[in-house]
């Protein structure tokens, strides 16, 4: 009886409810106020914070009962979460007391094989190896590479920048690498916002925001729903978020760029372009609107699926309700992931954007404003010299967006025996960017790897050091900064005591680790100090921020309506590009071919997120895992005319082979896909043998994409694969 | 006094399972003991298809099948219509799971007690939402009093036309915009 008792808050309160219990029901009043004064030892505090789930990093409150973390909400007040949390938002933060939780340093002494060693043990023998090998083969045979985060984004690249390395890499790679180019050289940044509450059409290319959840993003578009807007996906398969649409366009996969350029061939033909939005910010539009003249809506469908009448209907109900009306900017795998032709996707995207003179428009794509934060006084706190040595892979590939870099180059440049020291930081490169068996044989090669986490990743076992970091429940964080329309800061900060004492936060391991390597004069400052420098131009205190979380700022709001000058070499919309043609690359967009094509008895291998998994760091959460395994959700989405040709029925196990890898996984046959896709969610496959919840479960889509480059930004050509299946005994 | 209920429009919801794992951290639940179920419905042929995500819980009936068949008075319905549980006097026999028409209850392994949603009555007593009413990340869950014509509960029940789930099995107060 008594565990009965202890376990739950609601129940601790049952011998007061059973009291009155017993005389009758109750009412519920009666009820409550038991409930509440039985409750009431419960000691419970309010945090706010930021969440670490995915890259959004949407304010939360943490409700710590008794020094444990109970349970979390959304902050109100951050423009991503406004008062809400995604379930990945929620669950993730039990990673706290996760039993597979890092909890010492550990030095490699065999396959797989680890001992504990100290701290000062394990930066003392780092150092050396990296002043070595930085001595031997120069600065730049070393490289960093993070899943970037508010501490991580200002530390990481101080730190490898005061060895004199200008190698820091993100995991954008494959990501939004292709979206950051396309954009970059047509509007002067790697990104946009959309006003979405306000817009009137408003079309999805293999976004989905059920799936890759902002919550804030479902709210504006639930908003706009009920406002009468109009919503078209289109993907390959019928995503989560289908239900707020209007209209599901399903296309061919790989071919997204075909309809972009269409539907601009349709509005320009029709007349329905904003002619003087064009005059006055774009360069370039008379050559573009001739290599148009082309894409007709019947060539389109051919190529795309989409029938033309369809095309033509959905251009010209765009062109009528511009400029509340946009294609959204998308992010993860920006445009149905990456293919060949994404970045000329994103380019094309980014352009009838600009045909519907949607820009910093009411209900249009909007260039969002940033906070003015301070910085640390560089006469006390110098400054690490910016490398002259460019960045690897900027040679390769000229049009990356460079904060991001090519991560994989990395991997590239250690199989040729040019790279020699990696450092992975709150990253499963050698799971997640690209083929596991390239990244596992680079990363072999190389004198020295060291990886930085919570848990014992993929990656984290294949590195010579691992250094565990405190999980974010349990840290202080840099202040991130918050642009949009309203501007605005957050703070991650620590809900509870460090669980395991032998973890460090990542501000003090890449302090503590630069003094050893001999570049200590760069980490000269307490994180509170370098916060307070952010802080003081906002006339914020950081007792206040410690409090409120996040703290937007009204009085800065951009002003819509109106159009600011580029970061484009002209400062327009550039529909013709002379960085493009400077990078050997054609200054007008054009269809490309995907690189590969499933044939009759083949299919294209696809992925996308699901609304309870990111990247791979979810999977060892029992709290989201018990989901996939509650409704099957690590299947194979196979379309049922197909699966019947293959003899294969819902439920089956099937051998899924490619180039690189074979699989075997159960099928889910649905309607809701492609017949030439198969659909594989993103973030399982799990083989690490610590992280027991995940270890075993569904595969990594990884497996069979080749190791590849994009031509033009360098992203991992991800959704480049062909897959054949057949039925096999489960 | 109120009568609370809940409107759920699964032409929103779009399967995020955000309600599900809230509503697990703020009742301390194991992680295979969850209050909330959801129910596919596809619906067409490609490329004409619907997908329908229908969460289910707990329908809080006027007249509970599980309240009647409870031989301890375990479960019980308050004043303002929640059907709870008091774990104190339930034995654990499972009648109530059998009575439930829509698979609502579960039985927590570590202490045989039969428990379901709650309606977060304590958050509720508190003047706030259920858990899987405030993280809702579409909007989809409304919560407030039936008896209320001016609540926003009330208020989309009429305008939405929302009706329970099985009408033909008894009064639900929750309703579905489908």
């Amino acid at each position: 009886m008594d565990t009965k008792l202890s376990r739950r808050g609601f129940i601790k309160a049952s011998a007061a409810t059973a009291a009155l219990a017993s005389a009758g029901t109750v009412g519920f009043n009666e009820w409550s106020n038991q409930y509440v004064k039985a409750g009431a030892n419960a000691e419970i505090k309010e945090i706010p914070s930021t969440c670490n789930a995915c890259s959004s990093k949407c304010g939360m409150i943490g409700h710590v009962k008794n020094g444990r973390l109970w349970k979390l909400t959304g902050h109100p007040d951050h423009p991503y979460s406004k008062g809400k949390l995604c379930a990945r938002g929620h669950g993730y933060a039990t990673v706290v007391y996760s039993q597979d939780r890092l909890t010492q340093p550990l030095k490699r002494v065999g396959e797989k094989k680890f001992e504990p060693i100290t701290w000062e043990q394990a930066y003392k023998e780092i150092a050396e190896k990296l002043n070595k090998i930085i001595k031997e083969h120069g600065p730049q045979s070393v490289a960093l590479t993070e899943d970037p985060r508010a501490s991580g984004k200002f530390y990481s690249p101080r730190f490898i920048n005061a060895l004199g390395s200008s190698n820091y890499y993100t995991h954008h790679v494959v990501c939004s690498n292709s979206r950051d180019s396309g954009f970059l050289h047509t509007v002067g940044v790697s990104s946009t916002s959309a006003d979405i509450s306000n817009a009137k059409y408003i079309m999805f290319i293999g976004r989905s925001y059920g799936d890759g959840i902002r919550p804030s993003s479902v709210q504006a578009l639930a908003a706009a729903k009920d406002n009468g807007a109009k919503i078209v996906i289109v993907d390959p398969r019928l995503n989560n978020t289908g239900n707020l649409a209007t209209e599901w366009l399903a296309i061919r996969p790989g071919t997204d760029l075909a309809l972009v350029l269409a539907m601009s061939h349709v509005l320009i033909k029709e007349n329905l372009h904003d002619m003087a939005f064009i005059k006055n910010y774009t360069v370039g539009f008379e050559d573009y609107a001739k290599e148009l003249k082309k894409y007709t809506p019947e060539w389109a469908e051919k190529i795309t699926g989409i029938s033309a009448d369809s095309i033509t209907r959905i251009a010209i109900d765009m062109g009528k309700a511009k400029p509340k009306a946009l294609i959204e900017q998308s992010w993860r795998g920006a445009f149905g992931c990456n293919y060949e032709n994404s970045t000329e996707t994103g380019r094309s995207v980014a352009m009838f954007n600009a045909l519907l003179g949607n820009y910093q428009q009411k209900g249009g794509s909007i260039f969002g404003g940033k906070p003015n934060l301070g910085k640390l006084n560089e006469s006390k706190h110098p400054n690490p010299k910016e490398p002259e040595a460019p960045k690897a892979g900027k040679k390769e590939f000229p049009l990356a967006y460079h904060s991001h870099g090519v991560a994989t180059i990395v991997a590239k440049e250690a199989l040729e025996g040019k790279m020699k020291a990696a450092i992975y930081y709150h990253s499963n490169a050698s799971l997640g960017y690209g083929n596991p068996k390239v990244m596992k044989e680079a990363l072999s090669k190389m004198d020295l790897v060291v990886a930085i986490d919570v848990q014992m990743s993929e990656t984290a076992q294949l590195a010579h050091y691992v250094l565990p970091e405190v999980t974010y429940i349990e840290r202080d964080e840099v202040i991130e900064g918050l642009s949009g329309k309203i501007p605005g800061i957050a703070l991650r900060q620590q809900m509870v005591d460090k669980v395991h004492p032998e973890t460090k936060p990542i501000h003090e391991i890449y302090t503590e680790l630069a003094k050893v390597c001999g570049v200590g004069q760069y980490f000269n400052f307490s994180l509170d100090e370098l916060n307070e420098a952010m802080l003081a131009p906002t006339g914020i205190t950081y007792k206040q921020l410690r409090e409120k979380g996040t703290i937007m700022f009204p009085n800065e709001e951009i002003s819509l309506g109106k159009m600011k000058e580029l970061k484009t070499p002209s400062g327009k919309v550039e529909f013709y590009s002379e960085t493009y043609k400077e990078a050997g690359f054609k200054p007008i967009v054009e269809w490309i071919e995907p690189k590969v094509s499933p044939a009759d008895d083949s299919f294209r291998l696809i992925t996308g997120k699901q609304a309870i998994h990111s990247h791979t760091q979810t999977a060892n959460i029992p709290i989201l895992m018990q989901i996939t395994k509650d409704y099957d959700l690590e299947r194979i989405w196979i379309n049922p005319v197909r699966a019947k040709a293959l003899g294969i029925k819902d439920g089956d196990m099937v051998e899924l082979k490619s180039s690189e890898a074979t699989s075997k996984i159960r099928v889910k046959l649905t309607e809701r896909i492609h017949p030439e896709a198969i659909f594989v969610p993103s973030h399982y496959g799990i083989t690490s043998k610590d992280l027991k919840t995940g270890q075993g479960i569904g595969f990594g889509y990884m497996e069979h994409v080749p190791f590849d480059f994009e031509k033009w930004s360098g992203a991992g050509n991800i959704h480049e694969v062909i897959v054949k299946v057949r039925k096999v005994n489960g | 006094m109120a009568r609370y209920g809940m409107v759920i429009d699964t032409r929103k919801c779009v399967g995020c399972y955000a309600c599900r794992v809230s509503c697990q951290m703020q009742n301390e639940l194991p992680v295979e003991e969850t209050y909330i179920k959801f129910h596919e419905k596809e619906t067409g042929v490609f490329p004409n298809v619907k997908n329908e995500i229908i969460p289910v819980q707990c329908q809080h009936c006027e007249d509970a099948p599980c309240v009647s068949v409870c031989p301890t008075k375990a479960t019980y319905t308050t004043k303002e219509g929640i059907v709870l549980v008091d774990a104190d006097k339930c034995i654990g026999c499972k009648y109530c799971m059998v009575a439930c028409h829509y698979g609502a209850r579960t039985q927590d392994h570590n202490t045989g007690v039969v428990e379901k949603c709650r309606f977060c009555a304590e958050l509720v007593a508190e003047g706030k939402q259920p858990a899987c009413v405030s993280t809702c990340i579409s909007n989809a869950r409304i919560f407030g009093d039936l008896d209320d014509p001016n609540s926003e509960v009330s208020k989309t029940i009429v305008k939405m036309n929302a009706q329970p789930l099985r009408p033909d099995l008894g009064k639900a107060k929750i309703y579905y915009v489908r």
